[in-house]
């Protein structure tokens, strides 16, 4: 597995897609600044401490950071089909489940550090927009949520791109699901029930976003595991097809 | 030029899930009956009901995306199946090439409206949430096939970019950021950008839209038409360089 997860990652070094996801995450944080500058009873949003961390988090987790995960997840894990390097991993062989999963946990850690990448942006900007309001509790706070954002949201990718894999050579569905599936958020959101079972606004009750009751936090942690079981299943589905 | 569109559409049959993306367009009429049946609002106008399904986040964010999409499928496939270099022996213009992938957006876009109007009308009467009017009905054909020729203008850059490049990720990557970043200007100013100046000039004669400001129709149609036009030339400058 620690084999795999260096291949990958030199693979990626290669490659100009990381930079290209950073340009993006980068812009997200740059438009919710320019957002910021809007004014709402004489004062811009972006003079109130906090709401440019708050802000960037959740207009970029409901328009643009899913979609991002799910184009660079869909990238990773069916480039060797697209570049026809399967066949060469088989005759090594590579383990075709240990692969996957190996795929699988870089697309995690991405989708943690494109979080990280923006967390560090709003946070120079908030400390040198308001450094003397800004305190500790606030900041750990954000990065909590900031964390457990990313996590949650490879959670409820995650089954699109494993049926992206086992339908092959979607890639295009991979980021017109996502991007239908995290705008949906958008509207279940405003559902007081809903809201914690629809796994993209779950991530928002996980990662403390949301206030929420203990209970309606064990759903929203449930309808996660439910989306990371299934991508499981449907992965370890075509394990098995592909071994007989 | 019309021997290049034709191809085009000919092209067009061997791609189901170019059609399965116009599914795309019901999407905020099957929300809207959602929306306005949990509401228990008594008497919705049409127009109101038209606002939600139609004129709001269909043409701010859906349809660019798809469009997006498009534009990035229709120059993807044909990098990946190398076709290019033999079309560039023929020899066939670089601007006929990219106009010609143009004329695909421009029908698919006006389609998708079409569709998204039709489903928005029968969202609205089949559960009775409003009631059909010769005026409503209309008004709403006309602004859907407005959209529909506009957001092809407004997505031109986005086509330069798919244009300019071999492979997928950047102009999908930038088909995001571009329709956020047109969202979110709508709020700040709206002649920067061409999907907010497309919102401009759509909105001009809306009912019970307020803006910040007073809407400038020859702002709103320059910055379109600057967008559009540096982004061709662009465009054709990177066709030129690819060999």
């Amino acid at each position: 597995m620690k084999i795999l997860l260096w291949a990958e990652r030199l693979k990626l070094k290669r490659s100009k897609i990381l930079w290209i996801t950073v340009f993006s995450a980068a812009m997200v944080a740059i438009i919710v600044f320019m957002q910021g500058q809007f004014l709402y009873n004489g004062q811009r949003y972006v003079d109130q401490v906090g709401w440019y961390m708050n802000a960037t988090q959740s207009l970029g987790s409901l328009y643009v950071f899913p979609a991002i995960i799910a184009l660079m997840g869909s990238y990773i894990i069916c480039r060797e089909d697209q570049d026809d390097t399967m066949k060469s991993l088989a005759l090594v062989p590579v383990d075709l489940s240990k692969l996957v999963g190996a795929k699988m946990i870089v697309i995690a850690i991405f989708a943690v550090s494109i979080y990280a990448f923006v967390y560090i942006i709003t946070l120079v900007v908030e400390v040198a927009l308001h450094i003397s309001l800004l305190d500790l509790g606030t900041v750990l706070d954000f990065a909590k949520i900031y964390f457990l954002e990313g996590i949650g949201l490879f959670l409820a990718i995650s089954p699109i791109i494993a049926i992206v894999y086992r339908l092959k050579k979607g890639y295009w569905l991979a980021l017109i699901f996502t991007e239908i599936y995290s705008f949906m958020g958008l509207f279940m959101g405003m559902q007081s029930t809903l809201r914690f079972v629809y796994p993209i606004t779950a991530v928002f009750c996980v990662s403390g976003y949301y206030e929420s009751t203990p209970v309606q936090f064990v759903i929203s942690m449930l309808s996660l595991s439910v989306c990371g079981t299934l991508s499981l299943m449907i992965l370890r589905g075509l394990n098995k097809k592909h071994s007989m | 030029m019309l021997n290049l569109i034709q191809t085009e559409f000919l092209k067009l049959r061997r791609r189901k899930f170019i059609w399965l993306m116009l599914l795309a367009s019901i999407l905020m009429p099957l929300i809207g009956i959602f929306y306005f049946s949990a509401s228990g609002t008594a008497e919705i106008s049409p127009m109101k009901f038209y606002k939600w399904t139609a004129f709001s986040y269909t043409p701010w964010i859906i349809l660019p995306i798809v469009l997006g999409m498009l534009c990035t499928m229709l120059m993807y496939d044909e990098n990946q199946n190398d076709m290019l270099k033999q079309l560039w022996i023929i020899p066939i213009s670089k601007m006929r090439y990219f106009f010609s992938k143009f004329a695909i957006v421009f029908f698919y876009s006006i389609c998708f409206m079409l569709f998204a109007s039709v489903g928005s009308i029968l969202a609205g009467v089949l559960t009775e949430i409003i009631s059909l009017t010769a005026d409503s009905v209309l008004f709403l054909f006309i602004k859907c096939l407005e959209i529909g020729i506009l957001v092809p203008f407004a997505m031109i850059p986005v086509l330069a970019v798919a244009a300019s490049q071999k492979g997928y990720i950047l102009p999908v990557c930038v088909t995001i950021v571009y329709t956020f970043l047109g969202f979110i200007l709508l709020m700040i100013n709206m002649y920067i950008h061409p999907l907010s100046s497309m919102t401009a000039i759509l909105v001009r004669n809306i009912q019970g839209v307020d803006l910040i400001a007073p809407i400038h129709l020859g702002k709103a149609f320059l910055c379109i038409g600057i967008w559009g036009i540096v982004s061709t030339v662009w465009a054709n400058c990177m066709l030129k360089k690819r060999k």
